[in-house]
């Protein structure tokens, strides 16, 4: 009986399955079927045997990430950093989306979500060389700007704290296009109706955004913080990496899970320590995206992700 | 039928040639070999044919280094000559200098189909060889499929090649000293009436100088940033100057090159580096170089070419191709090399330092060998993988030298250094001072049990991890001098380095040194 419904049931709903299917093929392509070669956090790894024929070795992999000492430093760096950006980032987005929204010129709009949207597309690489542009000491455009201004010029590559203001600053420069546009459609989505009762009941735009547009993005807003929580301890390698480089002086400040384990691994190539560290990233991750969902659907059953 | 027949007269032809290199290297050994055989002078075919060389094979070989150009040009024209002789064509895969080091792990990882690769103590050699990704090279294969390269390599050239006692490499057949030095503008030296740089000191009056009187140029350049763990100036100032040796880059252990005890310290612990810090220290005070010489991300060379840099260091052979490039390109800046260390004991490169490997899974092990071994000796297709077409690529100047040729940029750049071999040519238009420099370095070279020591890192990797972390987050800012409190940065130095596992790499590294030394005596 009940297979007989199940097959019912995928003849009934064909199209929508059909369109399912390349994404879920992905999931099992890059995401399922890779999960295997998480063995290799305990093993020797070695060509001869491959993935699964190289000797086990114990926990002997995690050891440099731990023992350095600098394990704790880099993961606080690494959550601090994911906060910061998920909390400035959806700010910035959702006041970019509304304004949008609110302003009436369509082309107005057009061109303002387009440049918007540009930094995207510009890579990590080269977001590093203009930084180096504006920022070195003795040509940067900004201390050139001050010297001209009479100021003293300021020594960034060399000064640690100004880091996490500059990173959360680019990081925003450059994701804040893209979210608009997912939180641009939310409230285009929202019911119109809405908005004419309170427009004829006298609200005036503040409390038309405050009282309808942001209770209806909540949705949305805990879907895509969930989705980022679930990564908080990813460090944006490109963005570090590039920004940063190897200057030992900002790693203070600047250091994540994913450029101290580049950094340490370069030159060694050992697959089995990435691994582990890809590991201890992954099970952080769950951890975390678990706790909170749990957190979520105490607070509202219908808003949980799962 | 007219296939088999042609076929079979190819695989006697080929067995013919093949015959020829045994005979013609056994009657005498040495460099000029390869010259006469390239003349295919047709010596009646005695002995054994050996290898079966009737099915036409195609070779792959792994390169670093951008594609060239004229790839196809020359290498159409290397397949012709090869076909000829070997029954083979090659094809090369060229890994970019911007990524070389995460796709060559890779290309081993993934086990692709490759049979050659471009190897060296630089390029992941030990590292592959101990994992498993080259083939072990037998006397027997060699003697056998490379008889030429078996005669003319220096026994020692494959004594420093091994790996725990096995081989995985044809090195590449060429002296060479290692030591570092640096290229000035001997313009400015003339300019501001300076001695002769020949000195740390005079090296640290001229980069004083130049960044107080030329504005908007530095006097000294580097490229900290790209994860060298070291001041670019150590090798000369701190190994060169006080005759160190340093085991391994990733590693701040070293010994004395005339202790034969081998014993090593940790080359930051010293009074030597306390006092080099001082030094660095002055220079960086004095606007040296760049306060974020740590962050740049130009090329050094370009900056120093355009007028921006003043000085910088690197290997002789570097810097003479330097000079002879800014001789043609930009005669208004006249440079010039110095050694800061002219008197102390010159180190020669081991063999290691280019090479090419066979793939451990390759299936086409006989002709791969064979193909080095021709590339190696035979004067023609030597001359074709190094310099490219003649006329176009280059124009040969006698036996043993070169000029440039029309479309010499078209054919440069990659690891064909893998099979440098006493048929290189040296560019005519080579600074003779780098020549004579050379030459005088080869007759201070000093040779020491140590030389061919090579760590093995697979008990302490860990620690090696931690260590070279260490090594670029508080060793380096405190070497260019971007440290206040150069004793407080020491301490911490030596302090994070002793957490992260010093001492016992520095014990490992001892025991094998240890090891090694009482096999030799």
């Amino acid at each position: 009986m009940n297979r007989h419904g199940f097959w019912r049931d995928v003849v009934k709903h064909r199209t929508l399955l059909l369109m399912l299917a390349p994404a879920v093929l992905y999931f099992i392509l890059f995401a399922y079927v890779p999960m295997a070669g998480i063995v290799l956090a305990f093993k020797q790894f070695n060509y001869a045997g491959g993935i699964f024929g190289s000797p086990w070795n114990g926990l002997d992999n995690f050891r440099f990430f731990f023992e350095s000492g600098d394990a704790w430093r880099v993961t606080r760096n690494t959550a601090l950093y994911n906060i910061a950006f998920i909390v400035v980032n959806n700010v910035l987005q959702i006041a970019a989306a509304i304004l949008l929204f609110e302003v009436a010129g369509k082309w107005f709009r057009k061109i303002t979500q387009t440049v918007l949207f540009l930094p995207y597309f510009i890579s990590w690489v080269v977001v590093g060389a203009i930084a180096y542009n504006l920022f070195n000491y003795d040509v940067g455009t900004v201390n050139v700007l001050l010297k001209a201004t009479g100021m003293e010029p300021v020594d960034i590559y060399n000064t640690a704290a100004y880091w996490p203001v500059i990173l959360v600053i680019v990081s925003a420069w450059k994701a804040v296009g893209y979210g608009t546009i997912m939180y641009l459609a939310a409230i285009t989505g929202i019911d119109t109706e809405m908005y004419e009762a309170a427009e004829i009941d006298g609200a005036n735009v503040f409390q038309r955004i405050l009282n309808i547009t942001i209770p209806n993005l909540y949705p949305t807003v805990i879907i895509l913080v969930l989705l980022a929580i679930g990564n908080i301890f990813r460090g944006d390698f490109g963005l570090f990496y590039n920004m940063v480089g190897n200057n030992g002086l900002l790693f203070s400040s600047t250091d994540v899970i994913d450029t101290f384990v580049f950094r340490s691994l370069t030159t060694s190539n050992e697959i089995g320590m990435s691994a582990a560290a890809g590991f201890y990233q992954s099970v952080l991750g769950f951890a975390t995206i678990m706790l909170a969902n749990w957190a979520v659907r105490k607070y509202d059953k219908d808003r949980a992700l799962f | 039928m007219q296939n088999k027949k042609k076929s079979a007269m190819l695989v006697l032809t080929i067995v013919m040639a093949l015959v020829l290199f045994v005979t013609a290297c056994g009657g005498n050994n040495g460099a000029q070999d390869g010259n006469q055989m390239a003349e295919g002078n047709k010596a009646p075919a005695a002995g054994n044919g050996g290898t079966d060389t009737s099915e036409e094979l195609q070779l792959k070989i792994v390169m670093v280094g951008a594609k060239p150009v004229d790839y196809d040009i020359v290498f159409t024209e290397l397949n012709k000559k090869l076909k000829g002789k070997i029954n083979a064509t090659v094809e090369a895969e060229f890994l970019d200098w911007s990524d070389w080091t995460q796709k060559y792990p890779l290309k081993f990882a993934a086990n692709e189909d490759f049979d050659i690769a471009y190897t060296a103590n630089w390029a992941f050699y030990n590292d592959q060889a101990l994992k498993g990704g080259f083939l072990e090279l037998t006397e027997d294969m060699l003697s056998k499929y490379m008889p030429q390269t078996w005669a003319a390599m220096p026994k020692v050239a494959w004594e420093q090649a091994r790996v725990n006692g096995k081989l995985y490499m044809v090195p590449n057949n060429n002296t060479e000293v290692t030591d570092k030095s640096v290229i000035i503008r001997e313009d400015l030296r003339k300019k501001y009436k300076l001695e002769p740089v020949n000195s740390p000191e005079t090296f640290a009056a001229y980069v004083k100088t130049v960044a107080a009187n030329e504005k908007g140029m530095s006097a000294y350049g580097a490229k900290a940033a790209d994860g060298w763990k070291w001041h670019e100036l150590d090798q000369i100032l701190l190994e060169q100057q006080n005759e160190w040796n340093l085991v391994d880059y990733n590693i701040p252990l070293a010994y004395k090159l005339d202790d034969n005890t081998g014993k090593l310290f940790n080359v930051y612990d010293t009074p030597e580096f306390k006092s080099l810090l001082d030094y660095y220290k002055d220079l960086a005070d004095n606007n040296g170089w760049s306060k974020n010489v740590v962050s740049n991300k130009n090329d050094v060379w370009q900056d120093m070419k355009a007028g921006k840099v003043a000085s910088y260091a690197q290997n002789l052979g570097t810097v003479a191709a330097n000079v002879a490039e800014a001789r043609r390109d930009t005669p208004q800046i006249e440079m010039a090399i110095a050694d800061l260390t002219p008197d102390k004991k010159k180190i020669g490169a081991i063999s290691t330092q280019n090479g090419m490997a066979i793939h451990a899974t390759s299936k086409k092990v006989e002709r791969s060998l064979m193909f080095i071994d021709l590339i190696q000796n035979d004067k023609e297709l030597h001359d074709l993988m190094m310099y490219g077409i003649a006329g176009t690529h280059y124009e040969p100047v006698g036996d043993d030298k070169y000029k440039a040729g029309p479309s010499a940029a078209n054919y440069t750049g990659f690891s064909n250094w893998g099979f440098n071999s006493p048929l290189n040519r040296t560019d005519a238009s080579y600074p003779q001072e780098a020549i004579d420099m050379a030459a005088e370095w080869e007759s201070k070279l000093y040779n020491f049990p140590l030389e061919t020591f090579v760590f093995d890192d697979s008990k302490v990797k860990n620690q090696v991890a931690g260590v070279g972390n260490v090594m670029l987050r508080y060793a380096i800012p405190l070497e260019y001098g971007l440290i206040k409190d150069r004793d407080r940065g020491q301490e911490e130095l030596l302090k994070q380095l002793k957490a992260a596992g010093m001492d016992e790499i520095q014990q490992e590294m001892q025991s094998q040194v240890d090891a090694f030394l009482a096999v030799q005596k």
